[in-house]
């Protein structure tokens, strides 16, 4: 039954990791460090999305990058711009305002049926 | 072994990346794939099964690479969907039936036997929906890689007027008036002549026709003022209307058609003193003779097939109540 479930909660998630993605680099990261650090934080993501995403942000001009090669592998850091902060601040309010949403409506429901 | 996977897997990624991204893509890659399969052998699992569990999870690497170019994975997508849709069905109409009914023309007029005009008709439609089908296609596909603007916005105002009744007074009076008028100008043309050359006054019809051919024409016009009165009463088009408006278009042509093949239709005298007398060859006059079939032939078929359209739009838009 859960399966089902499924497309909904994706649909859910989707935009979450854009938020997450752009506060957890205000310290810069590379990407398999940040995928670490959103599974850690209870965000699932795909390598596979993730990194084409921090492709199309960075072209946007919301994350800037930098190649590392201080060390024995060379790593593409990426970093939060100005503009990418701007934005998170953005999204974290719309997250806030639906949070409050929802508990509202969650409340109302809880009111009607008892 | 083990490093050629990886490598393989970056090679099939990049080689479809622009050229620019290709070098930056393929380094990050080469790290992100290397980190996450250290990941996996310090938790333990074995190198090759690492590796091969890494790139599984990163998947079709074509799809990695359009993801990357921000490429479309579809051929049409939903912004030009509607538009090809509504381009394709208007032109699969027009394009295939202009062309059969060109080529069958053409072929009449060569004199070519009823196989052969049939046989190159079936043909040339065939064709020509192929065609439409494809080039239309690649036209959007081309516009879905490029993001050119089709310049059709949707409005309020686009909405379709809701079909006007089958059965409105003014259809009516103009059936049976212009059925008077045929009527009229068929007995007009018997008793007083309607061409009128030197003055003097000619039959154009074939007097011979009367009466029996002319009595069978004038009981296709009463079928036709029935039919139209019918249609009005009945308000709307039902199936058997739909089956009667078909048969009535048949027998029209079918008058037409027989009369026209036998060169029966004319008066022998009409096109002697119109057309012979000024130099117009036997050849031409056959050539009027396929062109007047073939627009006979049209007009009838686009009669029923707008009756049967109607009856359809009527079901779709009410439930029958029979």
């Amino acid at each position: 039954m859960s399966e089902n479930y499924d497309p909904h909660l994706q649909e859910l998630r989707r935009g979450t990791i854009v938020l997450a993605a752009l506060q957890l680099l205000q310290t810069p990261g590379y990407g398999y460090g940040l995928l670490q650090d959103l599974e850690q934080q209870g965000f699932q993501t795909d390598a596979n999305t993730l990194y084409p995403l921090l492709r199309r942000l960075e072209k946007q001009g919301y994350l800037v990058s930098e190649w590392n090669t201080g060390e024995a592998r060379p790593r593409k850091f990426y970093c939060t711009s100005p503009e990418g902060v701007d934005l998170l601040q953005n999204l974290v309010t719309e997250w806030s305002n639906l949070t409050t949403s929802i508990t509202n409506l969650t409340h109302i429901i809880e009111g009607g049926t008892s | 072994m083990n490093a050629t996977l990886t490598t393989r897997y970056i090679a099939a990624a990049v080689t479809s990346l622009p050229q620019h991204m290709q070098a930056d893509v393929e380094q990050e890659l080469r790290a992100l794939i290397a980190d996450a399969t250290d990941g996996r052998i310090d938790a333990g699992e074995d190198q090759g099964l690492a590796e091969r569990a890494v790139l599984t999870e990163l998947g079709d690497p074509a799809i990695l690479a359009a993801s990357y170019a921000d490429r479309p994975l579809h051929l049409v997508g939903p912004k030009y969907y509607l538009t090809w849709l509504r381009l394709l069905k208007l032109l699969l109409i027009i394009i295939p039936l202009c062309a059969g009914l060109g080529v069958a023309l053409a072929q009449s007029l060569t004199g070519a036997g009823i196989g052969v005009i049939i046989g190159e008709t079936i043909a040339v439609i065939i064709s020509a929906i192929v065609h439409t089908a494809f080039w239309v296609t690649v036209v959007f596909v081309i516009l879905e890689r490029t993001g050119a603007e089709t310049g059709t916005t949707w409005s309020v105002d686009d909405l379709p007027e809701p079909e006007t009744p089958a059965s409105s007074r003014v259809g009516l009076i103009a059936s049976l008036v212009l059925l008077g008028v045929a009527a009229g100008a068929l007995l007009w043309d018997r008793f007083i002549g309607l061409a009128w050359i030197t003055g003097e006054r000619l039959s154009v019809l074939n007097p011979d026709l009367w009466p029996w051919w002319m009595a069978a024409l004038f009981a296709l016009i009463a079928a036709e003022a029935l039919f139209a009165i019918a249609l009005f009463v009945r308000g709307r088009w039902t199936m058997r209307l739909a089956v009667g408006n078909t048969m009535l278009a048949t027998l029209f042509v079918s008058w037409v058609l027989t009369l026209l093949g036998r060169g029966q239709l004319m008066s022998p005298e009409f096109i002697d003193r119109v057309f012979l007398a000024s130099g117009v060859e036997a050849d031409t006059l056959r050539i009027l003779g396929v062109v007047l079939a073939f627009v006979a032939s049209g007009i009838a078929v686009w009669d029923t097939i707008d009756g049967w359209v109607r009856l359809g739009k009527t079901r779709g838009s009410e439930p029958v109540s029979e």
